[in-house]
């Protein structure tokens, strides 16, 4: 091969070297140009991402807040802004311990609070929070917990419940005014009755006074002539005359009247006093002033002191038959509810009655109030012969504001109360069996044993 | 001859009180006692009784229905409620047919008193159908534009218990029915009451209400009626104002107590209500008297209605008013405002402003009024007459 020949050849090598690297430039220009184009499309897609994760965040209506494990923020969506009243620029480095009421930490971080969070195992606590103008308020806070790389960072979801706590104190506040209504309500028609019942034997208490007052002139009268007749006797001056006057004197005053009317006035007034004895000392057992508690009582007296106050609201009506068990233990009860409860039953029962009575009026109904133990419970039943109660409404009866009455007569609260009382506040059932035109018994139950009450 | 009085309880201990208390009345009552409004009932239907006194709730018939059924039955009985309950409801249906309510406990003297003037001011009437007439009346008519504006303020909830207080004292039936109300204890209250305005609102708003709208305690006298009978409404109203005015600055003016002005105000307001009971029940003897006045005057006047009546107009409209319990200062003004010196007092009262008043207030019209000139002489004050003259003209 001569040089010419060789010179040639390496020509023709480098040539087809050159293009090589020409074509290979070529081909990492255009990977490099594809590769340029898709990141860039990638960084499209990741701003686009980010903005759209961000926009979710900021458009989300909970607090959405991670802080790293030494529990410094760091991130903090616009609806934490609000609940907290703090931007994100501020919140952003600083220990998110400070949002929170200092009670709640109990001197530890948030990551204590976040022991027993894992993965994706969500823990959903209610704590209070702390607003950047110091206000407290009760939030839901869900903790998760996530590793960016090697990084764990906690998520904090946040939601501001002050509102719905807000709501449902009304709701109690509500409830327990209702209840307070219902009871005032029930004490002023009780008290107009009582007030019946005591005006009344005052009245006659107070005749027989009076007539004993005069009774005791026209006795002292009488006495004096007596007098004078047996000193006249002694003195052996009687005059027929005098026999005659202290005759008709004798019988001016009726003594024959008052000798009949006298035992019986102090009798009748005796009586009358017991009366409003036995209903004044009733009525202090009826309203239990501030007992709170439950404590242990002879349901029989309880009864029996009911019955006693309602009795103007039922004597028009019915009879009362009392079949009180005298073996009957004494029972865990909230004395004042447990009144309350067998008034409302008493009253309703006596409604019942009045409503089926409207043509017949003459003929009184009757109220029968049973109890008995039976297993480790105590039964009340309030049985009347009153109008009844048809089935469709039975299942509502128990429902607040439900009536059957006319306006005027009652809020539709009694039977509503009776039921929260014995069934949640006495952990008791309360039922009723009833036919039309015959009458209703309704059934209460009672725990006897302490130790199977929840105390209420 | 005995008053014979009927007491209704179902309470038999509480019956027995009463006629123990009521003993020292034996020898000019004769009392019956019963159970029931039944058997009440019952008896009232075979003998009449000149009062009754009952119990408000009672099993079966209560207070209201028994004494509905005995205005109808002898509508001049003097009833009188006596009850211990103080349910607005029950209270409302007595309102018309009793013409007094009594609280439990009450007093047996109050009771006693109560029942002592019923009977003495029927005295005031001799003709037994008058006073049959009169104690049947459960409520007088009033002057329709005041009524209907009355029922309109009542359903305007803006309006305040002043105002319609205000209303009913422009009316003589309204003020005469509650100052009934407030002077019985129908509302628990049993006060000394005399302006109607005190009166409404010691009623309060929801009772006048009730009154008003459902039981109807008012009604609309058919003026035209009367007017073709020759009886003009408004001209009664007018004069009553008038004197109702002038009697109280008189008795202002004469340094008298409060309570005799308000009465003379009262009295002088009502003085002539006997003429609308008559008006309403008997025109044709209304048409008489008013014929007999126009002739011979006051004498004449007297001597028409002792003739038609054996009694004054004063006299009738003082037995309703006392019926229903109103004042004694106001009824005694209102039965002798014509004829002042047939009573022993020797000093100022309502009576006398009231029958100076309206004297002073007929003054324009010839027609024989004069002052009670002797009654004005034992009073020692015959002297004031131009003095009084003087403030009827301001």
């Amino acid at each position: 091969m001569n040089q010419v020949e060789r010179f040639a050849r390496r020509c023709e090598r480098e040539r087809s070297a050159r293009n090589q690297a020409e074509r290979l430039l070529e081909e990492k220009s255009l990977e490099l140009y594809h590769a340029n184009v898709g990141l860039k499309q990638l960084a499209r897609d990741l701003a686009e991402k980010e903005q759209r994760s961000s926009s979710i965040l900021d458009a989300a209506v909970d607090g959405i807040v991670t802080v790293d494990e030494q529990g410094r923020i760091d991130s903090f969506n616009h609806a934490a802004e609000m609940i907290f009243g703090c931007s994100q620029k501020e919140a952003i480095g600083l220990d998110f311990s400070l949002f929170m009421e200092s009670d709640e930490m109990n001197g530890g971080s948030i990551g204590d609070l976040s022991v027993g969070v894992l993965g994706n195992r969500t823990m959903i606590r209610e704590i209070n929070g702390k607003r950047s103008d110091e206000t407290i308020f009760p939030m839901d806070l869900a903790l998760s917990e996530t590793y960016l790389g090697e990084r764990r960072l906690l998520i904090l979801v946040i939601r501001d419940i002050s509102q719905r706590k807000q709501a449902e104190l009304e709701r109690v506040k509500m409830e327990l005014q209702l209840r307070q209504a219902q009871k005032l309500e029930a004490i002023g028609q009780l008290a107009a009755g009582i007030a019946h019942e005591i005006n009344t034997p005052t009245q006659f208490v107070s005749d027989n006074t009076s007539f004993l007052q005069d009774a005791f002139q026209d006795i002292k009268k009488l006495c004096g002539f007596r007098h004078r007749v047996i000193e006249a006797v002694e003195a052996d001056t009687l005059t027929p005359e005098l026999i005659e006057t202290a005759k008709a004197v004798a019988d001016d005053i009726d003594i024959d009247y008052l000798h009949d009317e006298i035992p019986e006035a102090i009798e009748q007034s005796l009586e009358g006093l017991r009366r409003i004895k036995k209903i004044v000392g009733a009525m202090k057992e009826f309203s239990h002033p501030g007992t709170e508690e439950k404590s242990c009582i002879d349901i029989n007296q309880a009864i029996r002191s009911t019955v006693e106050v309602s009795r103007n609201e039922w004597k028009y009506f019915a009879e009362m038959v009392l079949e009180l068990d005298p073996a009957l233990p004494a029972t865990p009860c909230l004395p004042g509810e447990l009144n309350q409860a067998i008034l409302n039953l008493i009253v309703n029962a006596a409604h019942a009655i009045e409503d089926q009575a409207e043509d017949d009026s003459d003929s009184l109904g009757t109220i029968t109030i049973r109890t008995l133990k039976r297993d480790e419970r105590v039964e009340i039943k309030v049985t009347d012969t009153g109008c009844g109660v048809s089935e469709d409404i039975s299942g509502r009866i128990f429902d607040p504001f439900f009536t059957t009455k006319q306006v005027g007569k009652g809020t539709g609260q009694g039977l509503a109360i009776a039921y929260s009382s014995i069934v949640d506040r006495h952990g008791g059932t309360i039922g009723l069996e009833s036919e039309i035109g015959r009458g209703t018994t309704f059934t209460i139950t009672l725990p006897v044993n302490m130790a199977s009450v929840k105390t209420g | 001859m005995k008053k014979r009085i009927l007491f209704v309880d179902d309470e038999r201990d509480l019956l027995n009180g009463l006629r123990r208390a009521l003993r020292g009345q034996r020898k000019e009552w004769e009392m019956t006692f019963v159970g029931s409004g039944k058997e009440a009932l019952e008896l009232a239907e075979s003998n009449p009784f000149d009062a009754i006194v009952t119990d408000m709730r009672m099993p079966g018939m209560d207070g209201a229905q028994l004494l509905e059924e005995l205005v109808h039955l002898q509508p001049d009985i003097v009833r009188i409620v006596l009850s211990g309950q103080s349910d607005k409801e029950m209270v409302m249906k007595s309102v018309l047919p009793a013409h007094q309510y009594l609280n439990k406990p009450c007093d047996i003297d109050h009771l006693k008193n109560a029942i002592i003037r019923a009977f003495a001011l029927r005295e005031l009437i001799h003709d037994d159908k008058l006073v049959a007439l009169i104690s049947g009346m459960e409520s007088l008519p009033s002057l329709p534009s005041l009524y209907l504006k009355l029922v309109g303020m009542l359903q305007d909830s803006d309006v305040t218990v002043r105002a319609v207080g205000e209303m009913l004292a422009k009316d003589l039936a309204m003020t005469s029915k509650v100052l009934q109300l407030v002077n019985s204890a129908f509302f628990g209250l049993g006060r000394r009451i005399t302006n109607p305005v005190d009166a409404a609102s010691l009623l309060g708003m929801n009772v006048i209400k009730g009154l008003v709208l459902s039981i109807g305690i008012f009604s609309q006298c058919d003026q035209s009626k009367l007017q073709s009978q020759g009886f003009s409404v408004d001209r009664l109203w007018a004069h009553s104002s008038k004197v109702a005015s002038i009697a109280k600055r008189i008795a202002v003016a004469e340094h008298a107590e409060k309570s005799v002005v308000e009465d003379s105000m009262l009295a002088g307001f009502l003085h002539d209500i006997g003429k609308l009971i008559l008006a309403l029940n008997l025109p044709e003897i209304l048409q008489q008297l008013q014929m007999a006045s126009q002739d011979g005057g006051l004498a004449g006047l007297h001597h028409a209605e002792e003739m038609a009546l054996g009694t004054t107009h004063g006299g009738v409209g003082a037995y309703l008013l006392g019926l229903w319990g109103l004042p004694e200062g106001v009824v005694s003004a209102v039965a002798f405002h014509h004829d002042p010196g047939a009573l022993p007092d020797a000093e100022f009262s309502a009576l006398t402003a009231v029958h100076v008043a309206d004297v002073l207030a007929n003054d324009d019209a010839s027609d024989g009024y004069d002052f009670d000139h002797d009654y004005l002489q034992r009073l020692g004050i015959e002297d004031r007459i131009e003095a009084w003259r003087q403030l009827a003209l301001e």
